[in-house]
């Protein structure tokens, strides 16, 4: 109890991100960009969902380019380790990207359905010119 | 008037002949059709055999889908009326007369046979007995359901159902894929439909067994409620258009 309190009001020094961790996310974010250039050259990814990805690349080389910009997200978050400001972001980013995924693919569901309907009932009027048993029902019908 | 009734099979080859000739008989003037839901196994060929139109989806897309797939056809070939029953055998066929009496009568725009609502009748020894976590989940769905509606229902996951034109174009424009039975009444009371209960009798299935275990009992309860708390929100249709 006593601790936690002294940690609340003690200031801690602010936690820069380090010039290795800078390095590292350089080279990790530019190979991510030319994966992504990679997979729409070989048609494997469709530009109108690149976008979002390469707009995640650029992020993660201008924050290891610039760590100043990260440390303002930071300060402003309250937030005094940079990295834990760093994974916040992200994470809540990813969060979105994933959902927006969840809802492109309820509708390609939906699309998906009503393709397999149409094609199902496609055949079945299909069967009902061809076959006997269509004119007879339809003859049917008519009495009816 | 003109009856289609329909009937959503997903690999019910053994079952699905007899189904036929049994609503041949006892609705003779109604045009049949098959919704073979991606079946693996006889069933579009047995229901042709049967005298059946059938209409295959290319790939298993779920009770829903393929209930819904039936709904688009009566409507767009101008059916007055539908109905549909499952494929296994547990519906008589002559209850659906029965059910689809009360379409043509315009007493209800949906009618739903309800397996419970006949207390007073004595029960028959190949009669539909529950089992136990069926029971559970039909008493949290009857409550849950009753609360979203404000109105009464014992069967909320009857497959046996009879509708006019008004839901037929509601319903081919509006089924839920995963949640057909208990979404779609929701939906249709909240669309201000007249939906009816009539008590039916419904027999132990043929072949198969069905598919609820205790845990996906727990799950389909679960998934049920968020449904319909989900579906007391949705924007109303008919009264947006007004």
């Amino acid at each position: 109890m006593n601790a936690l309190a002294l940690a609340a009001t003690e200031p801690t020094p602010q936690v820069h991100l380090t010039s290795q961790t800078r390095i590292l996310a350089a080279v990790l974010a530019i190979a991510f960009m030319v994966l992504i250039l990679d997979l729409i050259r070989r048609d494997r990814l469709q530009e109108r969902y690149s976008v979002v990805w390469f707009v995640a690349g650029l992020g993660m080389l201008i924050g290891a380019a610039f760590p100043g910009l990260l440390e303002l997200v930071a300060d402003a978050m309250g937030v005094r380790d940079t990295n834990v400001a760093l994974f916040s972001i992200v994470l809540l980013l990813l969060l979105g990207l994933v959902l927006n995924f969840s809802v492109i693919m309820s509708r390609q569901a939906a699309q998906i359905t009503r393709l397999a309907q149409e094609r199902a009932l496609e055949r079945a009027n299909d069967q009902a010119r061809s076959g006997e048993n269509g004119s007879e029902a339809k003859a049917e019908r008519f009495e009816g | 008037m003109r009856t289609l009734v329909f009937i959503p099979a997903w690999n019910e080859a053994d079952s699905v002949a007899a189904v036929i000739a049994g609503v041949r008989e006892s609705l003779p003037r109604a045009d049949v059709l098959v919704v073979d839901d991606g079946s693996s196994d006889e069933t579009a060929a047995r229901a042709r055999e049967a005298g059946a139109l059938v209409a295959s989806l290319p790939f298993n897309q779920g009770l829903g889908a393929a209930l819904q797939t039936g709904y688009l056809h009566a409507l767009r070939e101008g059916y007055d009326a539908c109905a549909h029953l499952d494929a296994d055998g547990q519906h008589p066929p002559a209850e659906v007369a029965r059910l689809l009496e009360e379409i043509y009568g315009d007493r209800a725009d949906l009618v739903i046979g309800s397996r419970y609502r006949d207390p007073g009748r004595e029960a028959e020894s190949d009669d539909y007995k529950p089992t136990l976590s069926r029971r559970i989940g039909t008493g949290v769905f009857r409550f849950f359901l009753t609360l979203a509606t404000r109105q009464r229902f014992t069967d909320t996951t009857s497959g046996m159902r009879a509708a006019n034109r008004r839901v037929m174009s509601l319903f081919s424009e509006r089924y839920s894929p995963d949640f057909a039975e208990i979404e779609s009444l929701q939906l249709a009371v909240r669309e201000g439909l007249r939906v009816e209960e009539v008590p039916v009798r419904m027999l132990e299935r043929v072949g198969g067994s069905s598919f609820l275990t205790p845990v996906r009992s727990a799950f389909f309860i679960f998934k049920g409620m968020i449904v319909l708390l989900v579906g007391q929100f949705r924007p109303r249709e008919a009264k947006a258009e007004r």
